[in-house]
């Protein structure tokens, strides 16, 4: 699973850190950043859901 | 492929007193059901609903998010009504306030507002849930971010309340509060003056945009509409539904005090079970089908984030408050492009209100009779009158 975030639409709400810290980070300006270039299987699941979560629909995987 | 068909009024007094059970039959009835009255299709289902609020090329916010003509026609050209890329400009503007990393500023000035604000109340004992507290609080926050002076704000909720009533059908709640429709556009276009902008505010900063050429003078007209009428009333009822709550089940009250950082999942709760807006139209530009159910270009669809909110198939028991569900992706804020752009704003309203409360309160009672409002628009109380326990 990649991940890819739309830059355009991400506002730093910051429910896809909460869901899989693991996999996203918000730095102290807001800025989004995606911390694996693959998600391991093992955090999928979390991924899923972070990606479920995001209010203005700027994740996507494939 | 079926069509189907429903006689159901839902604008009806009756029903919107008390919307949910007519919206549980019309979502079991299908996933899309054409409404006979008005003249629209209703989605209900969670899945659809916000498969629906992802997909703005094919449900349009560009011909209005209103059902009537007339007022869309008065939205044309707005943040709400407008698709990519028009609407990323108007939104960009907008969110570079009200997103998480513009909100830090703010803050303290939060947090010094409701603890002026709650300690008076508190002092007092009795008052009203609504009109002293849930009316006046996110209508002053907004206002002092905005700039705006402190005559005429009285106009503000009535105003943003009787706005989102003329999103639904040109019934009788509209045409009862045309007055104050009236005076509340004619305040709002004398506050694009921005000699009466507070300096260094975000009125200021929408007005200079407009200097910059960043933003047309309409569009700057209706941003700061945005915020004042998109702002005002949703946090009011979201507000006014949870001090109901509280006052009506004290357990919910006790949970919080024993651990306040349940403050922020119960907001979400309330917002999930009441879902202030309760809904929003789009306009389809294709052919599309809803779960088999085809439904015809050019039709005016409600997204109905209230029945998609109760919606058994991703919530069980979807009629309980429960403190512990956290359901971070209901849909009271929306979804999507168009999602809630003060969502930020709001919880950290409502956060900080809860806290200031806990500190101060340990106990709610109700103290008369709770009235609701009969907007059909947005969902909330006319009154809450409130004893509140040291
Ligand atoms: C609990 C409180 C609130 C609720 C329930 C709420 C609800 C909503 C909903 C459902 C939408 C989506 C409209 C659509 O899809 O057509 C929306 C959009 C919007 N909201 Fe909120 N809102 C709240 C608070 C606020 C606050 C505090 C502000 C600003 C101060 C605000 C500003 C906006 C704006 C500007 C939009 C338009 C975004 C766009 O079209 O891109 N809202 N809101
Ligand atoms: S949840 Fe969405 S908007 Fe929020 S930080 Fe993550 S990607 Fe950005």
């Amino acid at each position: 699973m990649v991940i890819e975030v739309d830059r355009d639409r991400c506002e730093g709400f910051g429910f896809c850190e909460q869901a899989a810290p693991s996999v996203f980070e918000l730095d102290e300006n807001g800025e989004l950043h995606v911390l694996v270039s693959e998600v391991p299987s093992a955090d999928e699941p979390a991924a899923t859901t972070a990606i479920h979560l995001c209010p203005v629909a700027a994740l996507h995987s494939n | 492929m079926t069509t189907l068909e429903s006689e159901v009024d839902l604008f009806a007094p009756e029903n919107v007193a008390d919307p949910f059970a007519v919206l549980d039959r019309l979502r079991e009835l299908g996933p899309a059901v054409h409404l006979a009255q008005h003249d629209f299709w209703l989605l209900t289902r969670y899945d659809d609903v916000r498969r629906a609020a992802a997909d703005w090329k094919t449900f349009s916010s560009a011909q209005g998010v209103a059902l009537t003509p007339q007022f869309n026609e008065q939205l044309a050209g707005s943040v709400l009504a407008t698709d990519p890329p028009e609407h990323d400009q108007l939104r960009a503007v907008l969110s570079e306030k009200l997103a998480p990393r513009g909100l830090a500023a703010i803050r303290a000035q939060v947090r010094e507002y409701a603890t002026r604000l709650v300690d008076e109340l508190v002092a007092r004992g009795h008052f009203d849930g609504v009109t002293d507290l849930a009316a006046v609080y996110p209508v002053n926050v907004v206002a002092d971010l905005v700039g705006l002076p402190q005559e005429g704000r009285e106009l503000l909720h009535p105003g943003a309340d009787a706005s989102f009533a003329a999103f639904g059908p040109w019934g009788p709640y509209v045409q009862q509060h045309l007055q104050i429709l009236q005076s509340y556009h004619g305040w709002m276009a004398a506050m694009a003056d921005r000699s009466r902008l507070a300096p260094g505010s975000w009125g200021e900063v929408v007005m200079a945009a407009v200097d910059d050429g960043q933003l047309t003078e309409r569009a700057a007209h209706s941003t700061l509409g945005a915020y004042m009428t998109a702002g005002m009333d949703t946090t009011v009822n979201a507000i006014g539904a949870l001090l109901q709550l509280f006052a009506e089940q004290p357990v919910v009250w006790e949970t919080l005090k024993t651990d306040p950082a349940l403050a922020g999942p119960a907001f979400e709760e309330i917002l999930r079970l009441e879902s202030p807006v309760q809904g929003f139209w789009r306009l389809t530009t294709a052919d599309t089908e809803i779960d088999g159910i085809r439904v015809p270009a050019g039709s005016r669809v409600m997204l109905h984030w209230a029945a998609a909110n109760r919606d058994p198939r991703h919530y069980p028991e979807p009629g309980t408050f429960d403190i512990r569900r956290n359901p971070l992706d209901h849909l009271s804020f929306g979804h999507g492009v168009h999602g809630c752009a003060g969502q930020a704003l709001a919880r950290l309203e409502a956060k900080t209100l809860i806290e200031t409360l806990l500190a101060r309160v340990e106990r709610f009672e109700l103290s008369g009779e709770v009235l609701r409002r009969g907007n059909p628009i947005v969902r909330g109380l006319q009154s809450l009158p409130l004893t509140a326990h040291r």
